[in-house]
C-alpha cells in the first residue's frame, strides 16, 4: 500500500470533498478536506485503507488569512504512511464534525483544540475544559492575539 | 459528571493530585460500591506549563532546553523528535558518528527509564524492596549518561545537525564494566518477579488488554506491544542509523500487566545489546558536517517555511512533534504528541469492575508521566 | 517454696507492674529499632546511624517527637471515639500481658514462670483479648470521619473474621495435645518434644494466621500506603498516632512469644543445664527470650520481602484454604490422642 495508490483512492473516492494534494515522500501525504464532510473521510481511510491510528489532531491559528486550520494526523499500525488531513475553518466562528465516533481517542484532543483555540465540536460527547482551570475558559489562549502573554497566563493565581 | 450518578450505596473517592504513590498530579474520582470500582473519571491539568505556547516565542536554540523539560525521565527522546524536524526542514546532513552518538545515548536513556518503571512498579503492589534494587542499578547507568552528556536528567545534549560533544576516552571500558552487572541483576529479576506467587496472583490476568481493543483506544508503545501487535518505530520508519543495527521487537501476547513487566524487561535487553554494537560500528570523523552554517556556533538562525512531523519512539510509545515554520527565526506553531496522553484517556474503561487495590496496578503499569500529559 | 509476704503488699504490686510496663515499651522500641536496622540491610542501605551508635536513641528522638507534635481532632469526626480509641487499643494489648509468662526460674528442679497472673484458661483469655483490638480498629476508622479509613476499616473486619477462626481451632489442637488450658502448662508439657515436630501442620496455620492477626505484611491491606494513604489510621497525629503505632508493635511481641510458648518449646531445657542454682536462674529466661527474638526477626524480614496480597485474595485463602486445612490438623491431634501419644 504505496503513497500513491492511497492518494489516487481517496481523491477517486470523494471527488468534491478532497482538493489539493501531494506527495512528499514514500510516507508522507498531504491532503485537505471540506469541513462537511470529514466523518465520511475518516470513515472510508479507517475501514478500506487500513488508517487506524488517530495520531493527533489540533489547531493551527492563522490571522492574517483569517482561517483557522484544523489539522489530523493519521497513520496506521501496519503500514508507515502518515496522511496530514485539514480542514480550514473561518476565524470567527469555527465549526467542525467531531470524529469521535470513528476515531474513539479524538475525545481528549478536541476538547484540548476547543479550550486552547476555540474550535466548537459539534455531536462530542462531553465537551469540557481539559488541562485549563475552568475560569479561563473563553479566552482561547493559543491564539496569536491573546493578550496576557507572557506576563499573565492564569487567572487564578494567588 | 460523576458526582450527579451516585446510587444508594456508593461512595465517591478522590484519588487525588496529592497521593504518595501516583505517579504525577492528576486526579482519578473513582465511584466505588464497597470495594468495587463502578464507574471512573481522569481530570488532569495541574502542572500545565504551557509549553507550546512558550516554544512560539523562542528562538529554535533556546527552545531545545524547553523540550527537555517534557517528560524529564526520557528527556533525549523528545530532544530528538525536536531537532529532527529542524533538521528535515532545513535540509540539513547529519554526520555518522554523531548519529551513532545519539543512538547510543538515546537508547541508555530508555534503559534507566525501564528500570524505574519496573522499580517504581514493584512499590505499588508492595514490594519496596524492589524499588531498592533497581535504583542501585539505575545509579551506575546515570553515571555513563552523565560521563557523556554532563548531567543526569534533561541533558540538553543534542544540537541542529550534530551533537555537543563526544563520547570521552574510558567509556568502553565503563560499560564492559557495568553492562553484565546490570545483565545478571536483570535476570534476577525476571527470576523473582516469574516464581513469586504472590506477585502473579496481583498481576496474571489483571487489566487486560486485547490487541483489537487497544488499537480502537489509541495505545502505543509496550502496553501495545504486550497484546501481540509488533509497532516499533524504530523499524516502521527508521530514523538515524537504525536500519544497520540488529534487534528484533520484543511483543508477547496476554496483554495483561505482567505482560506488560515482561516485555520492559526484554527491551532492557534490546537496549544493552544495541549499544555494544554501535560501540564496534562507530566510525570516525566529525560530530558536524563541513562547512554548515548551523551548529553550535550560530545561535540565531533562520529555517525555510515549511511543515513537517517527526515521530521517535520514546520509552513510553511514539512520540511525535509537528511544526509549521515561517521563515523567521521562531517556530510558527509547534504541536507536541505525547505518547502517554492517550494511554492516559484509556484509564476509564479499564477500570471497570476491578477492586481498589488494581486502581494503583494497572495505572501504573502504563507508567505515566503526567508532566508530558498536561506539558 | 513460699512467696515471700513483701510480694503481696499493693504498693509493691504497684511498682512491679510500672517497671514492667515500662520495659515493655522498651521492647517495643527495641522491635521498632530491628525493623529499620533489618529492613535497611535487605535494601542495601545502612538505616538510623547517628543518634547514638548505630542509631540505637533514634526510638526515643522518635517519642519526644510525637509527643510534642500539635494534637488535631477533625471538625466532623465523632470527638469520644475518636479519643477512645487508642486507648482501646492499647488496653486490649495490656489484658494480653496480663496471662503471658515471659520466662521461668528453675531452683532445685521446681519451675516457677515469671508471669502477672497464672490462669486455668489463661490461652482462651489471651485469644478472647487479643480480638478487642478489631472493635478498636473499627472504632479509628469509623470516628475519622473520612473515606479512605472507611476502606480500610472494611479490610480490616473481612480480614479478621477469616483468620480468627482458624486461628482457634490451631489452638484447640494444642489445648487437646497438652490436656490443659493453662499456658504454662502447655509449655512444661513440650518437654522432650516440641510440638512443631508433633503437629507441622497446626504450626503452619497458626503461624500464617497470627501474621494476619497482628496486621503484617503480606496481610496488612488496612494500611497500605499505597492505595490509602496510611489507611485506618490517617488523620491521627502525634502522641495518638504514637499509642496506635506501639500498640501494633508491641501485638508483634506478643505474638512471638506466642508461638514460641505454643509450638516451639518454650523455655524447656534439658535436666543438666538447670541443676546448677545460677544456671537455673538466667537460662530458662535467656533461651526463651533468645528465641523470640528470632521469631521476630523472622516475621520482620517476611514484610520486606514479598508483596502484598488483594483483599479479595486474603478472604479466600482464609475460608479456602486456612479453614480445612486446621480442621485437618484437629483431627490428626485427635487421631495421635486415640493412639495414645
Amino acid at each position: 500500500m504505496d503513497a500513491n495508490t492511497i492518494i489516487d483512492s481517496l481523491s477517486g473516492q470523494f471527488p468534491d470533498d478532497i482538493y489539493d494534494t501531494d506527495v512528499e515522500s514514500g510516507i508522507r501525504i498531504l491532503a485537505k478536506v471540506k469541513p462537511e464532510n470529514v466523518v465520511e473521510v475518516c470513515r472510508y481511510l479507517k475501514e478500506e485503507l487500513s488508517f487506524d491510528h488517530l495520531g493527533c489532531e489540533f489547531g493551527v491559528d492563522y490571522p492574517d488569512r483569517n482561517e483557522i486550520e484544523v489539522v489530523y494526523l493519521i497513520s496506521s499500525y501496519d503500514h508507515p504512511v502518515v496522511l496530514t488531513l485539514k480542514a480550514i475553518l473561518p476565524r470567527d466562528n469555527p465549526e467542525i464534525e467531531s470524529v469521535v465516533p470513528v476515531y474513539w481517542n479524538a475525545n481528549w484532543y478536541e476538547r484540548e483544540t476547543y479550550e486552547l483555540l476555540g474550535v466548537k465540536y459539534i455531536n462530542h460527547p462531553d465537551l469540557r475544559q481539559l488541562v485549563l482551570p475552568k475560569e479561563m475558559l473563553g479566552e482561547w489562549p493559543l491564539r496569536k492575539d491573546y493578550k496576557g502573554f507572557p506576563n499573565k497566563t492564569a487567572k487564578n493565581l494567588v | 459528571m460523576l458526582e450527579e450518578k451516585v446510587g444508594p450505596s456508593e461512595m465517591i473517592v478522590h484519588i487525588g493530585p496529592q497521593h504518595p504513590m501516583l505517579p504525577g498530579p492528576f486526579r482519578l474520582n473513582a465511584r466505588l460500591r464497597g470495594e468495587t470500582v463502578v464507574d471512573s473519571e481522569v481530570e488532569m491539568g495541574w502542572i500545565h506549563k504551557g509549553i507550546e505556547k512558550i516554544l512560539e516565542n523562542k528562538t529554535y536554540l533556546q527552545g531545545i532546553t524547553i523540550v527537555d523539560r517534557i517528560c524529564y525521565l526520557a528527556a533525549l527522546s523528545n530532544e530528538e523528535a525536536y531537532v529532527g524536524c529542524v533538521e528535515k526542514l532545513a535540509g540539513i546532513e547529519v554526520p555518522e558518528r554523531s548519529q551513532y552518538i545519539r543512538v547510543i545515548v538515546e537508547e541508555l536513556s530508555r534503559l534507566q527509564s525501564h528500570l524505574l518503571g519496573m522499580g517504581e512498579y514493584a512499590s505499588f503492589v508492595g514490594f519496596v524492596s524492589m524499588f531498592m534494587y533497581t535504583i542501585k542499578e539505575r545509579e551506575d547507568v546515570l553515571s555513563l549518561l552523565d560521563s557523556i552528556t554532563g548531567a543526569r536528567i534533561t541533558h540538553s545534549f543534542l544540537r541542529f545537525g550534530g551533537v555537543k560533544d563526544d563520547i570521552p576516552p574510558g567509556f568502553r571500558d565503563d560499560v564492559k564494566r557495568v553492562f553484565p552487572n546490570v545483565r545478571k541483576a536483570i535476570d534476577s529479576y525476571e527470576d523473582m518477579y516469574s516464581t513469586d506467587s504472590i506477585y502473579r496472583a496481583r498481576t496474571v490476568g489483571v487489566g487486560v488488554l486485547t490487541a483489537d481493543v487497544a488499537k480502537d483506544l489509541g495505545v502505543s508503545g509496550p502496553p501495545l506491544r504486550a497484546t501481540g501487535v509488533p509497532f516499533d518505530i524504530r523499524k516502521d520508519e527508521p530514523y538515524l542509523v537504525y536500519e544497520d543495527l540488529d534487534f528484533k521487537v520484543c511483543t508477547e501476547t496476554a496483554g495483561d500487566v505482567y505482560a506488560r513487566i515482561q516485555v520492559r524487561l526484554d527491551e532492557m535487553r534490546e537496549s544493552m545489546y544495541i549499544i555494544e554494537q554501535c560501540l564496534d560500528q562507530m566510525p570516525e570523523g566529525p560530530l558536524f558536517a563541513e562547512d554548515t552554517p548551523y551548529g553550535k556556533r550560530s545561535p540565531v538562525m533562520r529555517i525555510p517555511a515549511g511543515e513537517v512531523y517527526h515521530r521517535v519512539e520514546d520509552p513510553r510509545g511514539e512520540m511525535g512533534f509537528y511544526m509549521v515554520s515561517d521563515g523567521s527565526d521562531k517556530p510558527y506553531r509547534v504541536k507536541i504528541r505525547g505518547p502517554v496522553y492517550p494511554t492516559l484517556q484509556t484509564l476509564p474503561p479499564l477500570l471497570k469492575g476491578v477492586k481498589v487495590a488494581d486502581i494503583v496496578a494497572i495505572a501504573g503499569s502504563m507508567d505515566t508521566c503526567t508532566s508530558e500529559v498536561d506539558r | 517454696m513460699e512467696l515471700p509476704e513483701i510480694l503481696f503488699n499493693p504498693l509493691v504490686r504497684g511498682i512491679l507492674g510500672l517497671c514492667l510496663m515500662g520495659a515493655i515499651f522498651l521492647g517495643a522500641m527495641a522491635a521498632v529499632w530491628f525493623e529499620r536496622k533489618l529492613s535497611a540491610d535487605i535494601q542495601q542501605r545502612y538505616g538510623p546511624m547517628r543518634v547514638g551508635p548505630h542509631g540505637v536513641f533514634q526510638l526515643v528522638a522518635d517519642a519526644i517527637k510525637l509527643f510534642t507534635k500539635e494534637d488535631i481532632i477533625p471538625k466532623n469526626a465523632d470527638r469520644l471515639l475518636f479519643v477512645a480509641a487508642p486507648i482501646l487499643l492499647m488496653g486490649s494489648v495490656f489484658l494480653m500481658l496480663v496471662a503471658i509468662p515471659f520466662g521461668a526460674v528453675v531452683i532445685n528442679g521446681d519451675t516457677y514462670p515469671i508471669a502477672a497472673t497464672e490462669m486455668d484458661i489463661s490461652i482462651l483469655y489471651i485469644e478472647a483479648m487479643s480480638s478487642i483490638s478489631i472493635v478498636g480498629i473499627f472504632m479509628v476508622a469509623y470516628s475519622a470521619n473520612n473515606k479512605y479509613s472507611l476502606l480500610g476499616a472494611f479490610r480490616n473486619f473481612a480480614r479478621m473474621i477469616g483468620y480468627e477462626v482458624p486461628l482457634g481451632i490451631c489452638v484447640v489442637s494444642v489445648a487437646i495435645m497438652a490436656g490443659s488450658l493453662n499456658i504454662v502448662q502447655i509449655a512444661e508439657a513440650q518437654s522432650p518434644l516440641w510440638f512443631v515436630v508433633l503437629q507441622p501442620l497446626g504450626f503452619i496455620v497458626f503461624v500464617i494466621a497470627l501474621l494476619a492477626d497482628m496486621g503484617r505484611l503480606p496481610f496488612d491491606q488496612n494500611e497500605s500506603e499505597e492505595e490509602l494513604i496510611a489507611g485506618w489510621i490517617t488523620e491521627y497525629t502525634g502522641m495518638r498516632f504514637g499509642l496506635g503505632f506501639f500498640a501494633e508493635y508491641i501485638h508483634l511481641i506478643l505474638g512471638s512469644m506466642l508461638i514460641v510458648l505454643l509450638f516451639l518449646g518454650g523455655w524447656n531445657l534439658p535436666e543438666f543445664l538447670t541443676s546448677n542454682l545460677i544456671l537455673g536462674i538466667i537460662l530458662p529466661t535467656a533461651f526463651f527470650l533468645g528465641k523470640v527474638v528470632l521469631v521476630m526477626l523472622g516475621i520482620i524480614a517476611l514484610r520486606w520481602a514479598v508483596p502484598r496480597f488483594r483483599i479479595d485474595q486474603v478472604v479466600d485463602l482464609s475460608w479456602k484454604r486456612l479453614l480445612p486445612l486446621s480442621l485437618l490438623n484437629l483431627g490428626w491431634v485427635i487421631a495421635l490422642g486415640l493412639l495414645g501419644v
